[in-house]
């Protein structure tokens, strides 16, 4: 599979998902659904890979990314008050996705997806919470937190058809561009739930940058070593590395700014 | 007050309510200190437990065992709280039911992650029964919730908006919740297909004189009744039958008209709440949520005789009654 039809079918799916979630006045009031291009393309990622694949299998993904799609638009509601009209239909637009998931998986009688889901939002959504805890957390605590509200849901489709394999690959991947956006917010100066925690975590608040631009070091060196021994096609390794983590080095960065 | 009466009515399933408060807790218990706080702070708050109570006595018209109605009504009352906390978001709101709201005591994340966790436990409760048609019910049940929803803030600020969008607003907004509890009762305890259709129109016509008999309560109670201002879905701009009603009168509609969107001080509020109650609107809203109660109690005199009849017959009846 080359790189345009890996694109293509990434496509193909983030249009199944935007036409599932389709509500006029949401549509027109809200942002709309939050499709990560990057979590379609781990969610397709056994069948880019020649993995056995099949509609219903195709229809479980389409709901994942719904479940996050969910979770992601009450991560936008904000703390002003009153709220706005944009944000109070955020609010609802979230709980509408969670119905449109459910409802999926209940029509093609996944019950056992509905479950494994829920248990998942669970875990994220007490990680997300622990943000909000007034105890202190370490620089570790922060990263366990950030994985699970990244990756539960993902690993949890995989274990549930057969593709645990492919979690040594997804989730340094789908950490290393949480932690690029993560990179991105501080230098536009937007504090996020994650960055004021780790923030507290570090003696100085600007250790962060560096801190990230360690993990992602680490991660790509992780995520490398883990293509390298996986028996993937190398055109699928090439598309993960250059396009959806495509890394700098610490180094090479630092000499850029510097 | 009128908890303690309407609690007194369903006594026959005082024991079955009591062990489904106490999985409503374990249900709630979470890894996180914070939601356990807050979901814990939502259930003590209470609450008259409508749902629950519904989809027991709705089982006792089929194979009634306590044990699987529960895997139903927890789930029902879960789903219940988890739209309130974030209801209380949309509507800005600091007090429910007397006590501070989730969003007032912490804030708006922590509101929107207490009512995922919930609704997600809602949902991990429930898929211990496989039945599809169950699912099929719910899930169409909370989206169907959501739309009402949506329409509601699409709604919000329209004086001119009819009788028949108010009405299709609360189905889906109120009504619904309660025609599926009856439902999903019936069906997990295996009632036959009338039956089961039988107590879903009940807990439909129920629930729309149930809503519209909050609607109306929001002006004739106390604000101490309330536990929040009275008039205080006028002020929200969710535009409710009374107002609909009183603003056929010219004079009432271009004072509602200026009113509407401002900011008010109290003494402007109460002469709001003062022109409702003393215009016809709220006699006529009773008389259309009685025409709602009429038609559940139709339904129930379908069904078979026996305890669980004569209570929803009651709480029927009560709800006509209700004072807040």
């Amino acid at each position: 599979m080359n790189d345009i039809q890996i694109h293509s079918k990434i496509t193909l799916m983030e249009i199944d998902v935007l036409q599932a979630l389709y509500q006029r006045t949401l549509e027109k009031y809200t942002a709309g659904p939050s499709i990560d291009r990057a979590r379609l393309f781990f969610l397709l990622l056994p069948f880019f890979d020649g993995k056995q694949w099949s509609e219903d299998v195709e229809d479980s993904a389409k709901t994942v990314a719904i479940v996050y799609a969910a979770l992601q638009a009450h991560d936008q509601v904000k703390e002003e008050s009153p709220i706005s009209k944009s944000q109070q239909l955020t609010v609802l637009a979230g709980d509408f996705y969670s119905g449109i998931y459910y409802q999926m998986l209940s029509n093609t009688n996944n019950i056992k997806l509905i479950q494994l889901l829920a248990s998942g939002i669970i875990g994220v959504s007490e990680k997300k919470a622990t943000l909000f805890e007034k105890t202190a957390m370490s620089a570790n605590d922060v990263e366990s937190a950030a994985e699970v509200i990244e990756t539960r849901l993902l690993t949890i489709f995989y274990d549930h058809y057969g593709y645990s394999h492919y979690k040594g690959i997804a989730v340094p991947a789908m950490k290393y561009v949480y932690y690029s956006n993560q990179l991105d917010y501080l230098r536009d100066g937007v504090e996020t739930n994650i960055l004021r925690k780790l923030n507290m975590a570090l003696p100085f608040p600007l250790y962060s940058e560096r801190w990230i631009l360690d993990k992602l070091d680490s991660l790509h060196i992780e995520l490398t070593k883990a293509l390298d021994i996986h028996p993937m096609d190398y055109r699928l390794k090439n598309f993960m590395l250059h396009q959806i983590t495509p890394h700098q080095h610490l180094a090479e960065q630092l000499t850029r700014e510097g | 007050m009128e908890k303690v009466k309407l609690k007194l009515l369903y006594s026959d399933i005082r024991p079955e309510l009591e062990m489904i408060e106490k999985e409503l807790e374990v249900a709630v218990d979470s890894n996180s200190l914070l939601l356990n706080e807050a979901s814990l702070h939502l259930l003590q708050a209470g609450g008259k437990r409508i749902r629950p109570v519904f989809v027991l006595l709705a089982g006792k018209f089929g194979d009634y065992n306590v044990d699987v109605m529960k895997q139903v009504a927890v789930p029902l009352e879960l789903i219940h709280m988890a739209s309130l906390v974030h209801d209380d978001v949309i509507d800005d709101s600091e007090m429910r039911r007397g006590q501070a709201t989730v969003k007032a005591q912490w804030n708006n994340s922590v509101a929107m992650y207490t009512g995922d966790f919930i609704l997600a436990r809602a949902l991990e409760y429930i898929t211990v029964i496989e039945d599809p048609k169950i699912h099929d019910i719910l899930s169409r049940t909370m989206i169907e919730v959501c739309r009402g929803e949506i329409i509601q803030i699409e709604d919000k600020f329209k004086l001119d908006q009819t009788v028949r969008d108010y009405l299709r607003r609360i189905k889906r907004k109120t009504a619904l919740l309660i025609s599926s509890s009856c439902e999903l009762g019936a069906t997990v305890s295996g009632t036959d297909a009338e039956t089961a259709a039988r107590l879903r129109r009940f807990g439909y016509f129920i629930g729309m004189a149930f809503q519209i008999t909050d609607d109306i309560l929001d002006f004739t109670s106390s604000d101490e009744e309330l536990g929040k201002p009275a008039g205080s879905d006028f002020i929200q701009g969710n535009i409710t039958l009374p107002v609909l009603f009183a603003r056929r009168d010219p004079e009432i509609y271009s004072r509602l008209k200026n009113a509407l969107g401002k900011d008010m001080t109290d003494t402007e509020r109460m002469e709001i709440v003062k022109m409702i109650r003393s215009s016809p609107a709220l006699q006529e809203a009773k008389a259309l949520s009685d025409r709602y109660l009429d038609k559940a109690l139709k339904e129930l005199s379908y069904l078979p005789k026996g305890q669980a009849n004569k209570t929803m017959r009651k709480i029927a009846m009560f709800i006509g009654k209700r004072k807040f």
